[in-house]
């Protein structure tokens, strides 16, 4: 088994899919060239050439709308947003096109494009290259959202987006490309819709995304020092929402914090609480706590940007609060 | 002459930056301008290639955040000796400083501590989470009578299960025990009883009336032994089986009483499909023997022992239990003279059939023991009216008193 890091496991994805299929291309802003901002199409541009790896000028209303096009033409394109503050820019097109076509044609046309994008805050790239933006996006009926934490199901993840009839917002964090793991030679799919859970407990049911998920695991571990078992989930696919799998675990538990790093105030975790509240009200033994960022712009200074968005101390802490405990 | 290897400056205002990974390991043989490592910056995350050629003696940070200007490795001829700091982020560096600052941020209280009290009430209001609501309805168990040791004095589950295994005071509504109550047994509801429960509560909700009659079972007795001596080999028809099929001939020609009552409609049934009412270990099922009416005593006996003998051990299907047009209940058996069953909706009645007593009664004038028999049968008044049942209830008496009238 090879080890990837998180960076490799998407340019093994987006490089197979290539090699099999004529179809898929991927487009953005330098990524031929330079590789991307963040390097994960390095070397993709000498394997596949420039008709494959394209360049494409810097306005993200265009690669969105040309991506779009293709793939309403029988494409499966991968076009990179560079940040995910940029798809602000993209937004008309996606939302307003990608998302809607297929409904608008009564099923004639299909959108299968894949938007990759990478975002979060922990190296101070300040208040405009930071965001998690998820939440504007599974808000959006027609559009499947995905956000992987892994390098296995990074890969497995963005294969089935490529391979999704509908638009997918595929979102990357920046601070775990480093991140490495073994991962199986073969690539296996990882079907949309489907959470994972990572590490199971009895008390409390820890329902995490992104660099949440890590976060999570480190307070698991921390919590189970002090005796509480704490169960972490990743829905990893945010839309279509695998409700069965988190209402099973807290029905199990009866406890639940929902954590992600995008601000707290009407996330993502917002509506999984709202779900879990529905669906498990009768088994919650405590209220459901969220931790996510302040609501504020991310800061540029580094002690303000850590003081600002979520960590393991924060996790720990809300599973302390749903066990009844004040912590130390 | 080793030459070291340091973090270039790769942009303006770039002073730090993290190796990934390196390309080359230690002993490597490297030419000037073959890639060396990957570096990640504030924007970029881009292969670095080597500025000398030679071999790659020594690694000196192999991963994680380095100031510019900071040596990370040594290139040089094989054998030399090199000697490299260790420490990558040196005392005050600006790389040095902003980890610190990091965890600074990191660490800092953000979140306010909710504080745990004792009190758990306020203007009577209980706080009590919803699971430890659930397990306090379940059990019966008062929960004013529970100390919450949750946040804010918050009844938890824990604190009701405390409750439950010490016998704190079980709820009024539900039971006032006499009896110590760690001698009071639960037992949680099968899927049968809750389904027992909500049929038969769905029961009560009908406007009902019942009718009495008391039947001379003389003929029917006589005619009983007769089938039981032709019958040897087979089933053994009960009086049971004879009142299954007086009921099919009476309901044949009483349809208003072999009927469904569904609400904006009343379903009237060509054919007598009578469920009968058999008790089971915990509960109760109702299989129902289709066609009565067309079949023989000998046919229901049988159907009927197949039926029961499933339901007793636990082999019906679906099937057995769909389709009942009309239910028979016979308690008789226990020696109960009479009693007054609860309808099986959305049927639009059912018999309630006690034991066949011998009693004085006056025959022309004489007072004579007879067997009789009391049959009480409860009628959905929305489906049937009190004539109609009366009239059916008095041909099955008929027909048990002269069972040549079914004919």
């Amino acid at each position: 088994m090879p080890e990837l890091s998180y960076r490799e496991a998407v340019r093994d994805a987006l490089s197979r899919a290539m090699r099999e299929d004529d179809d898929v291309f991927i487009m953005g802003e330098d990524i031929a060239e330079m590789g991307g901002s963040m390097g994960v199409t390095q070397g993709m541009l000498d394997e596949f050439g420039p008709e494959r790896v394209r360049n494409t000028p810097i306005s993200e209303m265009a690669l969105a709308g040309t991506a779009i096009g293709a793939a309403m033409q029988g494409m499966r394109p991968v076009a990179e947003i560079m940040y995910e503050d940029f798809l602000t820019l993209a937004t008309e097109q996606i939302v307003n096109q990608a998302a809607k076509h297929r409904y608008m044609s009564g099923g004639q046309l299909s959108v299968p494009v894949t938007f990759r994008t990478q975002g979060g805050a922990g190296w101070s790239p300040g208040a405009q290259h930071a965001q998690q933006l998820e939440a504007w996006f599974v808000h959006i009926p027609g559009l499947k959202v995905v956000f992987a934490s892994t390098p296995s199901d990074v890969r497995g993840l963005l294969w089935s987006s490529i391979y999704d009839d509908n638009p997918v917002v595929f979102f990357e964090h920046r601070t775990l490309y480093g991140l490495k793991e073994d991962v199986p030679d073969e690539l296996e799919p990882i079907p949309l819709g489907q959470a994972r859970v990572h590490r199971e407990g009895d008390d409390v049911t820890v329902i995490a995304t992104g660099r949440l998920v890590h976060e999570a695991l480190s307070a698991a571990q921390e919590a189970e020092g002090e005796g509480i078992s704490v169960e972490v989930v990743d829905p990893r696919t945010l839309q279509p929402l695998d409700e069965e799998t988190l209402v099973d675990s807290v029905k199990k538990t009866s406890r639940c914090v929902v954590a992600h790093e995008a601000v707290t105030r009407m996330g993502f975790g917002a509506e999984v609480a709202s779900v879990i509240q529905y669906s498990a009200f009768d088994w919650l033994d405590a209220p459901i706590e969220r931790v996510g960022a302040k609501f504020a712009p991310l800061p540029f200074a580094p002690v303000m940007e850590e003081f600002v968005v979520p960590h393991a101390n924060d996790v720990l802490a809300a599973i302390r609060r749903t066990v009844g405990r004040n912590g130390n | 002459m080793a030459t070291e290897i340091k973090l270039p400056r790769l942009g303006q205002g770039m002073e730090s930056g993290t190796i990934v990974k390196w390309l080359k390991s230690e002993g490597d043989e490297v030419e000037k301008g073959e890639a060396l490592y990957e570096l990640d910056t504030d924007k970029v995350t881009q292969e670095v290639e080597a500025d000398a050629s030679g071999v790659l003696l020594k690694i000196a940070v192999a991963e994680g955040e380095v100031p510019v200007g900071k040596t990370i490795a040594v290139i040089g001829e094989q054998g030399e000796s090199v000697e490299v700091a260790d420490d990558a982020q040196e005392e005050g560096s600006p790389a040095r400083a902003r980890e610190e600052d990091r965890a600074r941020g990191r660490e800092a209280p953000s979140e306010q501590v909710t504080e745990i009290k004792q009190p758990s009430t306020t203007n009577g209001r209980i706080k009590a989470s919803p699971l430890a609501r659930r397990i306090a309805r379940e059990r019966g168990i008062d929960l004013s009578n529970v100390a919450g040791t949750g946040p804010d004095g918050r009844v938890v589950a824990e604190d009701v299960e405390r409750a439950a295994a010490t016998g704190a005071p079980v709820a009024p509504p539900v039971s006032a025990p006499t009896a110590p109550p760690q001698e009071v047994e639960l037992e949680q509801l099968s899927s049968m009883r809750k389904t027992i429960a909500r049929r038969l509560t769905e029961a009560w909700q009908a406007p009902v009336f019942q009718l009495g009659i008391s039947v001379d079972m003389g003929r029917t007795l006589e005619v009983r032994k007769r089938l039981v001596e032709l019958n040897a080999d087979s089933a053994k028809p009960t009086v049971s089986d004879l009142l299954t099929k007086v009921c099919a001939m009476a309901l044949m020609r009483h349809r208003a009483v072999n009927a469904l009552y569904k609400g904006d409609a009343i379903e009237l049934y060509p054919t007598a499909n009578i469920g009968i009412a058999v008790a089971i270990p915990n509960g109760l099922v109702v299989p129902v023997i289709e066609g009565c009416e067309r079949k023989t005593i000998a046919e229901i006996a049988s159907a009927r022992v197949e039926l029961v003998d499933r339901a007793r051990s636990g082999r019906l299907q679906q099937g057995d239990l769909d389709g009942g047009t009309f239910t028979i209940s016979n308690l008789g058996m226990f020696g109960i003279e009479r009693f007054i069953a609860v309808l099986n909706p959305p049927q639009a009645a059912i018999l309630a059939v006690g034991s066949t007593e011998e009693k004085p009664v006056v025959v022309d004038g004489q007072v004579v023991v007879r067997p009789r028999l009391e049959l009480t049968l409860t009628c959905d008044h929305r489906a049937i009216d009190g004539a109609t049942g009366a009239q059916f209830l008095g041909d099955v008496k008929a027909f048990l008193e002269e069972p040549g009238l079914a004919l």
